[in-house]
């Protein structure tokens, strides 16, 4: 007869194999991380030099950079975050504070929710058929309204999310001092949620760096430096998708060494996301 | 309709019964002490005497849970004057046990045994006075407002028997002037009784409020 | 003997010399759509004084407080019937502003909520909705209203801290500091002190005994502790309806209706 307090030993036995197969799967998908951010660091490590930064994609066998692809895909992702952010949290804003209840919400945000996982190819091809076929040609600009159309929903849903989470005693608050309801939500509640409005914004920019498919159709490539989004532009994804499968071993090590960029981006801003998602610490 | 916290009801019932229970002790002890002057009995006197002791206990026990009541429970409206009206029913019914202590602390030193008449005053003064005490103990015990306000309005009936054994006993005083020892002993005893009446009133006063939260005004007097 | 004693009535409501009276309201009835919570109540309240309103949960307490400012016309479906009147004039009344009416009559809420801002911006918030004040008249307006809460003296030297940075209790006191900073006739308390421990709970309380005597105070409360504590009316309300109202010092020691003293003293059924 075991103590009292002590668990059966079936118990503790099922316990136990729970426990090794959750340390299990959490070890393999570390693993899996591990393995993926290793490769990455071996292999772009080495092709990571100064000429990365100052000089543009090369013709095979000769020497180059990423400069114009790494300017490219700024240009076009902070051009996509200004009309997603504008339209997300607009947006998001009216979801929450006018249309929590309503049918048409409803409606809206169910859309919303199809549009977050829609495939980005999809989302390139539509814009292809849009903007790129009727207007003649590849744009940067085109490929900036896709992965628009991409970040939009994110932003959607996460100023919605934060902004629900503040107290409805909150706006009260505010109302009840006399003030009208914009300056409610502008003064009071964007401030209040800035910190999860910031997080949402840095996660869609983080999605759209690495997005590849829609920018095949919209904005394809361009070997050369330039600054004219109305042409084809160049943008990283694009020139490792290009770099990677070919023959030549310095276009393949400029590949990795994009990868590697795009994941070290990647990966800080979703860390500065996190920083900044933490609750003020009360004194 | 009962509390909802169980223990207020019977924290409130058994600080009732200990009220009612020091009020039967007091009117007891009335009755026993008019009982030994009219027989004379000295050592039975002495009982009385010795058992008031129990009254002022009961006093300290009723006033100590009455002001516990009060800290633990922070009563409102008809609970708080429960208490309160128990502390003081309470202190004038040993004001009465005192009384009746006082009149068999006399007994022994009376020169001479009562007379017959002398005993029949007293003993009907006696009669008066311990019923009274013991109809409003019963008004309260059944929380009964209107027996209370009856005890209450028959003050005077006490107050106009209690002058009438006073002539008697003035009047023996001049006949007799030897028995002016005696007779100021007897005086005191009619003046006791006719206070146990007084305090009988006070406690119907006390009752009344406790169950309705007026006063009672304009207290008939000779 | 008493009569009260056979046939307590059902309701009972003291009538206050009009002038007295701050505030009045006249057979007001609300819905929560189809749903009605409040019928028919009529109360005035004091001016310079402290009216409590108690009740079991759902009583409409919390509603009827919500009229007195009119807050229920931020959602659509809530609506009221009857009159609020403000020194005689109806503020539900579609003429009038509700901003202006909500400049008047002020509200604290049950949980603190300091906006996202420095302290002193958190005070001056309502402030600069209504008037233009200088740079030293917004600072002296500020400290004056930070005084009135007893809170001046924790928090003169971190003014420019976050109003997050404040434990509950001063939370709760600068939530009442910008209330009052607006320079409203009527403030309006609901259950103000539920969520603060009991240091906290008596301070609040010391601020708004203070308070009563420059601002009509109307506060909901389901402590009877407190009402009895602080308030010189009463008024107790069941399930939308107000059954008795009446002088504190009357409601707690000798209630009129079966009802009332049965919640007050705890026979609840």
């Amino acid at each position: 007869m075991t103590a009292v307090g002590a668990p059966r030993l079936s118990r503790r036995i099922g316990e136990g194999v729970f426990l090794t197969f959750c340390w299990l799967a959490t070890g393999i998908a570390i693993l899996a991380l591990a393995a993926i951010l290793w490769s990455l660091l071996t292999q772009g490590i080495g092709g990571l030099d100064l000429n990365i930064f100052t000089k543009s994609t090369p013709a095979p066998g000769s020497e180059g950079g990423l400069l114009n692809a790494i300017l490219g895909s700024l240009m076009m992702c902070t051009v996509a975050m200004i009309g997603a952010v504008v339209i997300g949290v607009l947006a998001g804003t009216w979801l929450s504070e006018f249309a929590r209840d309503s049918h048409y919400g409803k409606v809206i945000r169910f859309l919303n929710d199809v549009l977050l996982s829609a495939p980005s190819i999809l989302i390139g091809l539509f814009i292809y058929e849009v903007l790129v076929h009727p207007l003649g040609g590849f744009s940067g600009f085109a490929g900036s309204v896709a992965l628009a159309l991409i970040a939009a929903p994110v932003i959607t849903r996460t100023t919605e999310d934060v902004l629900r989470l503040q107290p409805i005693a909150l706006r009260e608050a505010s109302v009840a001092l006399g003030a009208p309801v914009w300056s409610t939500i502008l003064t009071v509640i964007w401030k209040a949620a800035q910190g999860g409005m910031l997080t949402g914004a840095l996660l869609a920019f983080a999605r759209i760096s690495g997005e590849t498919a829609p920018l095949l159709f919209t904005a394809l490539n361009n070997q050369f430096l330039s600054l004219d989004m109305t042409k084809p532009t160049a943008n990283l994804p694009v020139v490792i998708f290009n770099f990677a499968l070919s023959a030549y071993d310095d276009w393949r090590r400029l590949a990795w060494a994009g990868a590697l960029l795009i994941a070290a981006t990647v990966l800080t801003v979703t860390i500065v996301a996190r920083i900044l998602a933490r609750e003020p610490r009360r004194s | 309709m009962d509390h909802t916290l169980k223990a207020v009801d019977v924290d409130l019932g058994s600080l009732s019964h200990a009220v009612a229970a020091m009020g039967d002790l007091a009117v007891a002890q009335v009755r026993a002490a008019v009982d030994v002057f009219v027989r004379h009995d000295l050592p039975a006197a002495e009982k009385v005497v010795r058992a008031d002791n129990a009254v002022d206990l009961q006093d300290i026990e009723i006033e100590r849970n009455a002001v516990r009541f009060i800290a633990l429970r922070q009563p409102m409206a008809d609970d708080l004057r429960r208490p309160i009206a128990a502390m003081k029913i309470a202190m004038q019914l040993e004001r009465c046990g005192d009384l009746a202590k006082n009149i068999a602390k006399r007994v022994p030193r009376l020169d001479t045994a009562p007379s017959e008449v002398q005993s029949a005053s007293i003993a009907e003064l006696g009669r008066m006075a311990s019923e009274r005490l013991a109809a409003v103990i019963n008004a309260y015990r059944n929380d009964d407002a209107q027996g209370a306000y009856n005890v209450w309005l028959k003050d005077t009936d006490i107050d106009e028997r209690h002058e009438g054994v006073v002539r008697e006993i003035v009047a023996g005083m001049a006949a007799e002037p030897d028995s002016v020892g005696d007779s100021i002993h007897l005086l005191f005893i009619a003046k006791n009784l006719e206070r146990i009446g007084d305090h009988a009133t006070n406690i119907a006063e006390l009752v009344h409020y406790q169950i309705t939260g007026t006063d009672l005004s304009n207290r008939p007097k000779l | 003997m008493n009569a009260q004693l056979e046939n307590p009535p059902e309701t009972a409501v003291l009538e206050l010399p009009p002038e007295v009276v701050k505030l009045a309201i006249k057979d007001l009835s609300f819905f929560y759509g189809q749903k009605q919570a409040l019928f028919d109540v009529s109360v005035s309240f004091a001016a310079n004084a402290v009216t409590a309103l108690i009740g079991p949960s759902g009583c409409g307490k919390s509603t009827l407080l919500r009229v007195l400012n009119r807050m229920y016309s931020l959602y659509p479906g809530q609506r009221a019937q009857g009159q609020v009147l403000l020194d005689g004039e109806d503020m539900l009344s579609p003429r009038v502003d509700v901003a202006t009416l909500r400049a008047r009559v002020g509200m604290v809420f049950q949980k603190p909520t300091p906006f996202p801002m420095s302290i002193f911006d958190n005070v001056a918030y309502g402030v600069k909705l209504y008037e233009k004040l200088s740079k030293a008249d917004m600072a002296n307006r500020v400290e004056d209203s930070l005084r009135r809460a007893a809170l001046w003296d924790e928090v003169k030297d971190k003014l420019k801290e976050s109003g997050l940075s404040l434990s509950g209790g001063q939370q709760q006191r600068l939530c009442v500091a910008r209330g009052i900073a607006v320079k409203p006739e009527v403030l309006l308390l609901d259950e103000p002190a539920s969520a603060l421990d009991p240091i906290s709970t008596a301070r609040l309380e010391e601020t708004i005994a203070e308070l009563k005597r420059d601002y009509t105070i109307v506060i909901v409360t389901h402590n009877m502790g407190q009402a009895a504590r602080l308030s010189d009316h009463t008024g107790f309300m069941y399930l939308g309806k107000l059954i008795e109202f009446g002088e504190t010092e009357q409601l707690f020691t000798n209630p009129v209706t079966t009802r009332a003293r049965d919640y007050i003293t705890g026979r609840f059924g």
